[in-house]
């Protein structure tokens, strides 16, 4: 018939340029900028310091890999940053009153996972217009109530097993690092590997088959908040072991670290579109522009002119390279 | 001006995409006043041509006239100051503003720098009147039907002083009691001198208001001839190359005997039986679809309870739905019925693999390439992505995904609009067979015949609620009309 003469697309598998920049256009970019950046100060390219970076950017990376599966719901979750301050004052405080680091830890990852849970559910229930709404809110409460609860001080010296985990290493990979890797497997697993998974690509790809599919779309909706402000506690209790405290104003600005970490990484604000790998290649082009451009004395102030730059030619990039695929 | 010149004139147009010709070599043209009907199948390269003539896309060889002398068209803009007009399938209207404000779009009447809505809604009074439309130019676009909705778009082509009109299958969302409003419009803008080119999947109106017909298949002109002069028969042969077997063939063994699978009542009574095909009739807005995403648990509705196989079930919600076996192949595939940017393996399992935590890849992919064989669907491989695949592949993507989560009662609305004659035959044929197999089907459409041809009874619904039911021996299109506009039984 004839429509064998519409030109038929290539399968996603074809080994083509087009397709190999779509898959690896974050991480070629991530190793131009690790090129340059290397030519340019010899102390970048230096074990410590690449393990360093890591560091650097685990706890961004973790807060990215919640707001990617929010992200590819076409949703967005501004709440994550001040998630990350009430988590990371309440972690030590905890401790401080006498609770176990390993209890304080479990119950703080529960408390930023209900936390998300709420914003997931007044997005549903209320039937509030965007996701926008629900989480900016949350973003001023969690914020708010950080200071409240922390009078305003950071809460210091915190047992040395929990500061393990932001500070220490297993051998010679710093531990944030591992626990990066096993959220992501774990992340990497969920989205692609589970019917759950399929229904978050699903939702964000078209909503409306998705429920006339049978996913249960508001269920989904929350679980999907859930998981973003559980990766916000995770990424508290590494940025408190790092710096030996809790201090009320962490993650001030980190929700727009994530989703610029996300949307480097290929993600589309459309929905439908993102992967576990290319977040977290966007989570370490972050992390290796602000370690380089300190190795180069580069300030604070120019640092953010750069990193506001580089977000919007990522994604411009991106734009460009789908058009030329067609 | 030379009066014996075409309007339009498509000399020896040749394009391909990625060495793949789609058209070649195609004569067309457009004499002022003429309705010149352009059809083919999906893919026979009608909207590459229209492209070419509206100039989004540059041809590879050939020439356009426009009354006589060769031009070049640089784009769009050039089209349009030309004289050259679109009237969308997606309409291209911005819901918010007015009908007044839409026709004017990018072009309104400005005076001392302020927008001069007098006069913007007087001309729009002016145009829509002389179209014999009773619009309100103040009301909002969004609270218009989308028959309204499409003689705005043409109110803008004529105030823009469009003298070549394309449409591209303006009637596929219509029912025919709108079309009918459209084509008075077609038919007061032809005797103003305007050449309207006309795309439409739908034979009958193609005889009913155009003055030729041209017919493409596979980037090739086949046919060229005043409508008057050919026959259904003929056309059909031309678009798909041979006889086309009866397309609405045997009918299905009577099967009033059999068990009850779909029970509805309540203040809409409605029964469908086990390998029954049940159809749907009514004009726009009467509620056909309401009451399908209604049972399917996707709308709300109240007054009914739905029975499933004789037991009262209720239906909250699609997974309620879906798990007492009922599937909904809606109205709109490309925003309710699939997922356009996932793959076509994606599509099929989203429904029925869903009642276990991990993917089984292997047992899915199995089952897709399954459904892909029997159902004939065109795809270069499970990992395609559907937005690639024609309307009627497409729709068979809706289907395999339903037949692969096990579905029982099939609730169809409109499964073949916007579908070229070829696919729609397999899709009848699928249709068919999922009767033969024991399913319960309710289907709804705009097509009279389709429903004539299909269905063991027709139910025909005048605003929301059942106005009558015929059997397959009594439908006539009369007596369905006269049904659907309020008449009694």
């Amino acid at each position: 018939m004839s429509e064998a003469i519409r030109p038929a697309p290539k399968p996603r598998h074809v080994l083509s340029l087009a397709n190999l920049l779509r898959r690896f256009g974050p991480l070629l970019g991530l190793l131009i900028l690790c090129g340059a950046l290397g030519g340019a100060s010899d102390r970048f390219l230096t074990a410590d310091n690449l393990l360093n970076v890591c560091r650097q950017s685990a706890v961004n990376a973790l807060v990215s890999l919640g707001q990617l599966v929010v992200i590819i719901t076409a949703g967005i979750d501004l709440s994550v940053g001040s998630i990350l301050g009430l988590c990371c004052v309440t972690v030590a405080l905890l401790m401080h009153g006498g609770v176990p680091p390993l209890i304080s830890v479990m119950g703080v990852l529960a408390l930023g996972a209900a936390l998300g849970a709420i914003n997931g559910i007044l997005l549903t229930k209320l039937h509030l217009p965007h996701p926008f709404i629900p989480t900016l809110g949350m973003m001023n409460v969690a914020r708010g109530l950080a200071l409240v609860i922390s009078g305003g001080f950071p809460v210091s010296e915190l047992p040395s097993g929990f500061r393990f985990w932001g500070a220490g290493s297993l051998g010679w990979i710093p531990a944030p690092v591992i626990l990066v890797i096993l959220f992501s497997a774990a992340f990497y697993g969920f989205l692609s590997r589970t019917t759950i998974g399929r229904d978050i690509y699903a939702i964000g790809g078209n909503w409306q088959a998705a429920r006339l599919s049978g996913v249960p779309v508001d269920a989904r909706l929350v679980l999907v908040y859930a998981l973003s402000g559980l990766t916000a506690a995770a990424g508290a209790i590494v940025l408190a072991g790092r710096m030996n405290s809790g201090f009320p104003l962490a993650g001030v600005g980190g929700e727009l670290d994530s989703i610029a970490a996300v949307v480097i990484g290929g993600a589309s604000f459309l929905g439908g579109v993102g992967t576990v790998s290319g977040t977290l290649v966007g989570a370490l082009i972050m992390g290796v522009l602000r370690n380089g451009l300190n190795l180069l004395n580069v300030s604070a102030a120019w640092q953010t002119v750069v990193i506001g730059i580089v977000i919007v030619a990522a994604v411009w990039v991106d734009i460009v390279r789908q058009r030329a695929v067609g | 001006m030379n009066h014996s010149a075409p309007l339009l004139e498509v000399r020896n147009i040749s394009k391909s995409f990625g060495g793949i010709a789609v058209l070649e070599a195609v004569h067309f043209d457009l004499r002022a006043g003429e309705v010149h009907a352009l059809v083919g199948e999906n893919g026979a390269g009608k909207s590459t041509l229209m492209n070419v003539v509206s100039g989004v896309v540059r041809p590879d060889a050939g020439q356009l006239l426009w009354e006589g002398r060769p031009i070049q068209l640089e784009g769009p803009r050039h089209a349009r100051a030309l004289g050259i007009g679109f009237v969308h399938q997606e309409l291209a209207l911005v819901p918010q503003l007015s009908v007044a404000e839409n026709v004017f779009l990018g072009r309104h009447p400005v005076i001392r720098g302020f927008v001069n809505f007098r006069q913007m809604h007087e001309r729009t009074q002016r145009v829509l009147e002389h179209l014999e439309h009773r619009i309100d130019s103040h009301r909002p676009v969004a609270e218009l039907s989308l028959a309204e909705r499409q003689i705005v778009e043409i109110a803008r082509a004529v105030v823009f002083e469009s003298r070549l009109i394309i449409m591209d299958e303006p009637t596929a969302p219509l029912a025919d009691r709108d079309a009918e409003a459209l084509f008075r419009s077609i038919r007061l803008l032809r005797v103003r001198g305007v050449g309207v080119i006309y795309i439409s999947h739908r034979l009958q109106e193609i005889f009913e208001i155009s003055d030729r017909v041209t017919v493409l298949r596979d980037g090739q002109r086949v046919l060229t001839q005043p409508t008057s002069q050919v026959t259904r028969e003929e056309l059909v042969r031309a678009m798909i190359g041979t006889e086309l077997k009866e397309r609405l063939g045997s009918a299905v063994a009577s099967s009033a005997q059999a068990e009850e699978l779909l029970r509805i009542q309540g203040s809409i009574r409605l029964t469908v039986h086990r390998g029954e095909i049940v159809g749907l009739a009514g004009l726009a807005g009467a509620g056909r679809t309401r009451l399908l995403e209604w049972l399917f648990g996707a709308a709300r509705a109240a007054g009914s309870e739905v029975l499933v196989s004789g037991r009262r079930v209720k239906l909250r919600s699609p997974v309620d739905a879906i798990r007492q076996g009922l599937a909904l192949v809606p109205d709109d595939r490309k925003t309710k019925g699939l997922i356009l940017g996932a793959s076509v393996l994606d599509n099929i399992a989203l429904a029925g693999g869903r009642t276990r935590f991990w993917i089984r890849r292997s047992q899915e992919e199995r089952a897709a390439q399954q459904w892909i064989g029997s159902l004939r669907i065109k795809a270069a491989a499970v990992s395609q992505p559907v937005v690639y695949l024609s309307g009627g592949t497409q729709q068979k993507v809706v289907l395999a995904k339903w037949l692969f989560a096990g579905a029982r009662v099939f609730l169809l609305d409109e499964p073949t609009r916007g579908i070229d004659v070829g696919a729609k035959a397999e899709i009848y044929d699928m249709i068919r067979t999922l009767a033969r197999d024991g399913a319960a089907v309710l289907m709804a459409s705009s097509e009279l015949e389709e429903l004539m041809g299909l269905a063991d009874r027709i139910v025909v619904m005048h605003r929301g609620g059942i106005a009558g039911e015929v059997t397959r021996a009594e439908a006539t299109e009369e007596r369905i009309m006269h049904l659907a506009t309020g008449g009694s039984d």
